[in-house]
């Protein structure tokens, strides 16, 4: 890993001014400073919850734009104190509107790190530019432009790639009037990337400003609506626009481990035995589970039958093969110290039934062992058990993006791409 | 209902690094080794979705082919993979190029730099280049020579060479080409492949070793009383007799392939999975390997050389009637010997190695035998007692097996051995890649883990250098033995183990 060093402290100059500037900063006429190239990386970093924790006076900043453990801390407590369900997970919308009516006595401006600190994942990737859109909470708060450059330390004999971050910073009005200044600074000839780190259904208007075809959208369906968020994915894939979604991407270690129970040949028969699938989740965000149920049937070539809600917000379907019905049911739990992500999976059953008792087979795939024995329940143990749990995901949200940025080929994950409509089906026929 | 062949969940799923945009350059492309090898890899690649839009290989040799001769011979040398997806086949070949380059003539290197950079336009390639050197051993060092001279290697993070075996014939060879190419291109700007490090199996070894806690504290001379690595071939010299004459199973075999699996097996862990970590660990368990006596090699090392066999209606012919081959060769087909690693964790355990061409199967394995439990309890249903075996089957039957001894069923307490088995077929039920799709790819992605080093290659060569001396100066002191065609060598071998109260293993 190169650790990146900024060359210089990050410094402000009128948005006009930034093209020309960099150009000048990376002109060849400066021997041992040369521009990577690789790629430029837009990202739209609201961190509202943070902010309003700020405000509050809840969390003493800087406003970093990142996950750390006392933002997450703090907002736990709000839903604590809110009285929110707990199995609200801490940055989900409930917890911004709780915060956003809170009042306070006169708030104090904290320092503004966002765009300036380069995560060390991301930094090894050398981006050739970052630009930061940092909205903030203080209205009439005039559009500003800070620029600087960064390298990687320089490895042994080896050159220093450089890159430069922009961050652009100030009300929502503001930043939707700087987005001209975008275009000169976006490199035409890289590959480029907009990470959406927000809501799919706020500021809409921007989104769709920056979400244009040439880019490469990196969102996470897991914030916002799910309606909201199923449409807009599979409009852009409808687009043929190059999407990647955070959401899909934890779903990786499930996928994975589910192939791998049925990786010996010998396990594979009982895929034509399938006659029903569960899925828990944290919380009632449920595009996640839809997500991998949809993969799962894409895989098996199953059909969607039928859908609707049940209680206590599940999930309940029909799918179809061979003139045989696979019963899906996703069920939403309540648990008590949810993870960051809301409806992210906790546990997966599929049971398949043969003919002869004896080759029926439960596979349990659970994030704790708790689940898994929660899942044994029914009748499940007597029937021959594969259990695998699921490793819980430790990897930070900056993390999970450059495996996006260093794996994705610039298109849409063609699994993702069969996945979402059927998973956006599934959604809509349960819910009209 | 039919049960799926493949694992439906498995198809897309794994998440491997993408290549950057970039174009490969194939010197040598005329050559056996791009058909057979690199173009047939580097679809599969394609096939996987792992190759960048941004992407092209460029065939260059001497002939004067255009690009479009150059997809179609491809075409033809891979028509039956082109039959399975015809479709990928067409926009996988609209990616090949061919330039007429000769690596000696400076003109035609410098019309080489012209059409790389019409292809940098042409394929938004960013001038991130992979040059390949599928060419005679004596070019290696010209050829990286006139590659840096037209200034294609001055970018050491988007231009890098990758040679392929034999690099050098000796110590002082080897040498000389490193300090030669090492002049021209920095040390991480070279990959010098073996094919074997590409096998899933063989990498598998390092897993083994460092992502289970059970191994790593019996793996070494406390618990272990013997290592053997074998890599054995049922076919004779085939077409290569014009090469195999100059190098024989010493050099073509032992010096890379079979100290590669030596190094993997006996390395210390690395602090961490990095490319250095893991190189620094292999050079030096090479430079701690030492033949079991240096002064008199010949007690050690026995050379050996098929003979006529086969049966009356499939009869094969010896060595020296191979087509090709001088009816006098005193070329090894055969090699055993024993070696020593001397540190701390290897001092005293015997490591044998052997390979040979016409041996009775075609195996490559390492098998670690265990020291026998220090008081036997109880009688042996087979008479003596056995030890514990751990065999890591490379090829074919990718897999490993445990042998330990379990109670006989009866009323008696006699024990005997069974077997615990892994297998890849049944764990996993596809076949791996072949090695030279990972190499490439890595290649591409300029991770070195997996290619050797400069002073790996030379501790590998200087470990052998008593025996090439001896070959050299003295060959009546290494006698050739010959051996009947698909038996297990030469007897003399079974006597080096035997002086030692041991026997190969039969696979």
């Amino acid at each position: 890993m190169s650790p990146q060093l900024t060359l210089q402290t990050p410094i402000q100059l009128p948005p006009e001014e930034i093209p020309s500037y960099l150009e000048q900063l990376w002109s060849n006429d400066k021997p041992g400073k040369t521009g990577s190239n690789t790629f430029s990386l837009l990202v739209w970093q609201p961190a509202w919850i943070e902010q309003e924790l700020i405000r509050t006076k809840r969390l003493s900043g800087p406003i970093m734009g990142t996950h750390y453990q006392e933002l997450i801390e703090a907002a736990k407590e709000v839903i604590l104190e809110k009285d929110l369900p707990h199995s609200t997970a801490p940055f989900d919308k409930s917890v911004l509107t709780s915060l956003v009516s809170t009042q306070t006595s006169k708030a104090t401006d904290k320092e503004d790190l966002r765009g300036q600190h380069i995560d060390a994942a991301i930094s090894e990737l050398q981006p050739r530019r970052l630009i930061t859109l940092a909205p903030t909470l203080k209205k009439d708060h005039a559009l500003e432009t800070l620029v600087a450059a960064y390298c990687p330390l320089p490895e042994e004999g080896g050159n220093s790639t450089c890159g430069d971050a922009v961050v652009m910073r100030g009300d929502l009005k503001s930043l939707i009037k700087g987005l001209k200044f975008l275009k000169e600074l976006v490199p035409s000839e890289l590959p480029s990337w907009m990470w959406w780190n927000g809501s799919l259904d706020e500021c809409t208007e921007l989104l769709d400003q920056l979400a244009i075809p040439s880019r490469r959208l990196i969102i996470d369906t897991a914030l916002g609506e799910p309606a909201h968020c199923l449409n807009f994915l599979q409009q852009k894939i409808k687009a043929d626009q190059a999407v990647n979604d955070l959401n899909w991407l934890r779903l990786r270690t499930w996928r994975e481990t589910l192939a791998m129970v049925f990786d010996p040949p010998h396990r594979r028969e009982a895929l034509n035995n399938v006659v029903q699938v569960d899925i828990d989740i944290e919380g009632d965000h449920p595009v996640q589970g839809l997500l991998l149920i949809s993969w799962i049937a894409n895989r098996l070539n199953w059909t969607l039958k039928e859908s609707r809600k049940g209680e206590m917000g599940s999930y309940e379907s029909k799918f179809e093969k061979d003139g045989q019905t696979i019963n899906f049911h996703l069920i939403p739990l309540p648990i008590g110290n949810p993870g960051i992500n809301p409806g992210q999976i906790v546990g997966l059953r599929m049971i398949c039934k043969a003919d002869d008792e004896r080759n029926s087979v439960c596979i349990i795939l659970g994030a704790e062992s708790g689940e898994c024995m929660r899942l044994e329940a029914g009748g499940m143990a007597s029937m021959k058990l594969l259990e695998e749990v699921v490793p819980i995901q430790t990897a930070s949200l900056e993390m999970d993006v450059a495996r996006l940025l260093s794996t994705s080929r610039g298109t849409t994950s063609p699994l993702l791409a069969n996945a979402a409509p059927t998973a956006a089906k599934l959604f809509k026929l349960a819910n009209n | 209902m039919n049960v799926p062949i493949t694992n439906p969940f498995r198809i897309g799923l794994r998440q491997e690094r993408v290549i950057p945009p970039q174009c490969l350059v194939i010197f040598g492309a005329s050559g056996d080794l791009t058909h057979r090898k690199l173009i047939p890899a580097l679809f599969e690649l394609f096939k996987q979705r792992r190759l960048p839009s941004e992407f092209a290989v460029l065939g260059c040799a001497r002939r004067a082919w255009t690009d479009n001769d150059f997809r179609q011979k491809m075409s033809i040398a891979l028509a039956d993979k082109v039959k399975e997806d015809p479709q990928a086949w067409e926009q996988f070949s609209s990616l090949l190029f061919y330039e007429s380059v000769d690596l000696q003539n400076r003109e035609t290197i410098s019309k080489l730099s012209i059409r790389l950079e019409e292809i940098d336009r042409l394929c938004a390639t960013h001038g991130n280049r992979t040059f390949y050197l599928s060419v005679s051993p004596k070019f290696y060092g010209s050829g990286c020579q006139a590659i840096a001279e037209a200034g294609l290697l001055n970018d050491p993070k988007r231009s890098r060479v990758v040679i392929e075996k034999p690099f050098g014939r000796d110590f002082s060879s080897a040498q000389s080409l490193n300090r030669l190419v090492q002049h021209y291109g920095q040390e991480n700007q070279i990959f010098r492949i073996d094919h074997y490090l590409g096998k899933e199996t063989v990498q598998n070894i390092l897993v083994l070793r460092f992502a289970n806690a059970i191994f790593e504290p019996i793996w070494n001379r406390n618990y272990i009383s013997s290592v053997q690595i074998t890599a054995s071939e049922t076919v004779g010299v085939e077409e290569r007799a014009g090469y195999y004459e100059t190098s024989g199973a010493l050099r073509d075999m032992v010096q890379n392939h079979l100290t590669q699996m030596l190094a993997i097996t006996a390395m210390e862990p690395p602090g961490h999975f990095d490319p250095e970590a893991i190189r620094n660990e292999k050079a030096k368990v090479l430079q701690a390997a030492r033949l079991a006596n240096e002064l008199e090699p010949w007690k050690c090392c026995i050379r050996g050389q098929y003979g006529k066999g086969g049966t009356k209606n499939f009869p094969l012919l010896g060595y020296r009637e191979e087509p090709g081959v001088n009816p006098n060769s005193t070329t090894e087909t055969y090699v055993a010997m024993k070696l020593f690693i001397e540190n701390w964790r290897w001092q005293g355990v015997p490591f044998y190695i052997r390979t040979g061409k016409r041996l009775a199967k075609r195996i490559s394995e390492v098998v670690l035998t265990f020291r026998e439990a220090p008081v036997h309890l109880f009688d042996s249903a087979g008479g003596t007692p056995t030890s514990n075996q751990l065999i890591l089957r490379i090829q074919p039957d990718e897999g490993a097996t445990f042998r330990f001894d379990v109670k006989s069923p009866g009323s008696g307490m006699r024990s005997r051995p069974v077997e615990m088995e892994f297998s890849y077929d049944e764990s996993f039920g596809e076949p791996s890649d072949e090695g030279y799709v990972r190499l490439l790819a890595d290649a591409m992605l300029n991770d070195t883990t997996l290619f050797t080093r400069s002073d790996e290659v030379e501790a590998a060569w200087r470990l052998y250098t008593p025996l090439l001396e001896l070959i050299e100066d003295s060959p009546w002191q290494l006698p050739i033995y010959p051996y009947e065609s698909r038996t297990w060598g030469p007897a003399e071998a079974d006597n080096l183990l035997a002086k030692d109260n041991l026997l190969w293993r039969r696979p």
